[in-house]
């Protein structure tokens, strides 16, 4: 009799554990889905990496907020090509368009392969040039 | 999730820890004395602790690090009980002290946030290089260095008027301290790191300057384990550099001259040092030598294998027959009394502790901040996979303990810093 209780005992601690896992677990990815570096919006555009160096074929969804592109760990999207300036750019998606911002980059922001100067809206199939990275938007 | 929802899963740790106590005095024939309460208050005490250190001063820090730290302490707090009861009274003790040293971090980093820790890197890595060397100290000074079970690895301070002598392992906070060095060092160098300019063959490497770190990180591993005779602190270390390095550049090049080095260092270590070969030889041939150098690891694998699915049952198991079963040994000890499944609750633990910590590092927007929430984080699950593979015989034995759940006061009080770190961290990182 004592020994069945025992095994009881055993099985209801180890029940007890799981439950707190479980509960812990739940806990963790709420946490998970309330980081703002996660947050989506849905159907939204997407900058597609063409052509680059290490990242080809990557995809950033656009949220209205915008990012920052560069070289720099402090980029939202950060590209690793030489030629980028540390924060090179600045992508703002609005409700019908797309504008790209330079931010003072030493090699210059292209739209289309046009060096721009100013803040310059990009729409569907438009090619933006960071360095020696293209983005196509789509 | 709030601060409320973290206290109730303290609280529910507690309660753990406590029902567990008296599950293995149940075993035992004892019904219910002062000990349960004794684990319910110490537990309360030193998470309560930091949870108000949170709630005050970080309160928007992660939720979950405390109740997973929490969780984990209970189990080991258990299996120690179970073990020696005299060693968990002990471990109250310093429960209580490592959560008041844990909310004595978050409260000097009140205001100044941890970006006050980058300043004085160098500080930290006198501080940790100062600790690493304690163990030197020749025995006939009042404090000194001492040797245990063949590593120099703990520091005895002689009471004139305690019958008891104070011992502790300065490794296990001089890791943290070296952390915070390396996260700064990294934070202004990582540029000039990852830039790759020169093509050997296939390969693009760093300018050779920037090697410079890595040789010395191999370096202060090799004396850590040729004075200190200590495999698994300088495996560690080690990895903490090469990990810290990876994470701070990308570049994939400094793992692999990482594991070049490791391998060349194991070649050479094996070859030069007896205890290293006892180690191997112990790791590949537990029973060849069974009274001997391969009884730790053999008596571990057969505390696992007769725990089997559900284990013993607490106080039911006989882990005190194994060899430092409190410390470096008490995940076979959880193997042997709560079986697979308790084992397998403990992984599940560390890899949510590892997720969260690593999902701050990502979260972080400050490089020093990354760098030191990644770095501590390699560092936990760092230890606590180098040890349970030299448990299950994936790996050799390293003799490291496990962090939150093995007896000690050194290595309870480098896991609350660290808890306590990442929480700090975390709360930066939403203000």
């Amino acid at each position: 009799m004592p020994a069945l209780i025992l095994n009881a005992l055993k099985i209801l601690f180890l029940i007890l554990i799981f439950l707190f896992l479980w509960q812990a677990a739940l806990a963790i990815r709420s946490h998970i889905g309330t980081g703002p570096s996660l947050r989506r919006t849905k159907g939204g555009r997407e900058l597609v990496v063409l052509r680059g160096d290490a990242k080809r074929g990557t995809t950033v969804r656009l949220r209205p907020s915008g990012h920052t592109i560069g070289r720099s760990p402090d980029a939202d999207v950060v590209i690793d090509d030489p030629y980028a300036s540390e924060l090179h750019a600045r992508v703002e998606s609005h409700d019908a368009s797309t504008l790209v911002h330079d931010l003072g980059s030493t090699n210059g922001t292209y739209v289309n392969g046009r060096r721009i100067t100013a803040p310059t809206p990009a729409g569907q199939g438009d090619t933006v040039q960071i360095g020696k990275t293209i983005l196509e938007v789509r | 999730m709030t601060r409320n929802t973290e206290a109730v899963f303290i609280l529910a740790a507690t309660v753990l820890a406590s029902v567990g106590v008296a599950m293995v005095q149940f075993a035992g024939g004892v019904w219910l004395d002062s000990e349960v309460a004794l684990t319910f208050v110490s537990f309360a005490l030193a998470f309560g602790a930091l949870h108000v250190a949170f709630r005050l001063w970080a309160p928007n820090a992660n939720t979950m690090i405390l109740p997973i730290a929490a969780f984990l302490t209970a189990l080991g707090t258990i299996e120690v009980f179970r073990i020696d009861p005299e060693l968990a009274a002990l471990q109250r003790w310093w429960l209580v002290f490592a959560g008041a040293a844990g909310a004595a971090i978050v409260w000097l980093l009140r205001s100044s946030g941890v970006a006050v820790l980058r300043r004085y890197r160098y500080l930290f890595l006198a501080a940790a290089m100062v600790l690493l060397m304690l163990p030197l100290l020749p025995e006939s000074w009042p404090m000194h260095g001492a040797v245990v079970n063949g590593s120099r690895l703990w520091v005895r301070i002689d009471l004139p008027f305690a019958a008891r002598d104070l011992s502790f392992q300065p490794g296990e906070v001089a890791k943290v301290f070296l952390t915070v060095f390396l996260a700064s060092y990294l934070a202004d160098r990582s540029e000039a790191m990852s830039t790759v300019s020169r093509k050997v063959g296939p390969f693009r490497i760093p300018e050779p300057r920037h090697l410079g770190p890595i040789i010395v990180a191999a370096g202060v591993a090799f004396i850590v384990l040729v004075y200190q005779r200590d495999l698994g602190a300088s495996l560690l270390l080690f990895g903490l550099f090469v990990g810290m390095l990876y994470v701070a550049t990308g570049r994939g090049f400094y793992l692999g001259m990482g594991l070049a080095l490791v391998t060349v260092a194991g070649l050479t270590a094996f070859a030069m040092f007896s205890h290293v070969q006892v180690r191997i030889e112990a790791w590949l041939n537990p029973f060849a030598d069974y009274a001997g150098s391969g009884y730790q690891t053999a008596q571990g694998l057969f505390a696992m294998g007769s725990g089997s699915l559900t284990g013993s049952g607490l106080g039911l198991g006989r882990p005190d027959l194994i060899p430092a079963a409190a410390t470096d040994f008490v995940f076979a000890a959880i193997g042997e009394e709560l079986g697979l499944a308790g084992s397998i609750a403990v992984i599940v633990g560390y890899a949510f502790l590892v997720a969260i910590g690593f999902g701050i590092a990502l979260r972080s927007r400050d490089r020093f901040r990354k760098y030191l929430a990644a770095g501590l984080t390699i560092l936990l699950g760092l230890q606590t996979f180098l040890i349970i593979a030299g448990i299950v015989r994936l790996f050799p034995i390293t003799g490291i303990t496990l962090p939150f759940m093995s007896y000690g006061g050194s290595s309870l009080l480098a896991s609350a810093m660290i808890a306590a770190l990442l929480g700090r961290i975390s709360h930066e990182e939403r203000t």
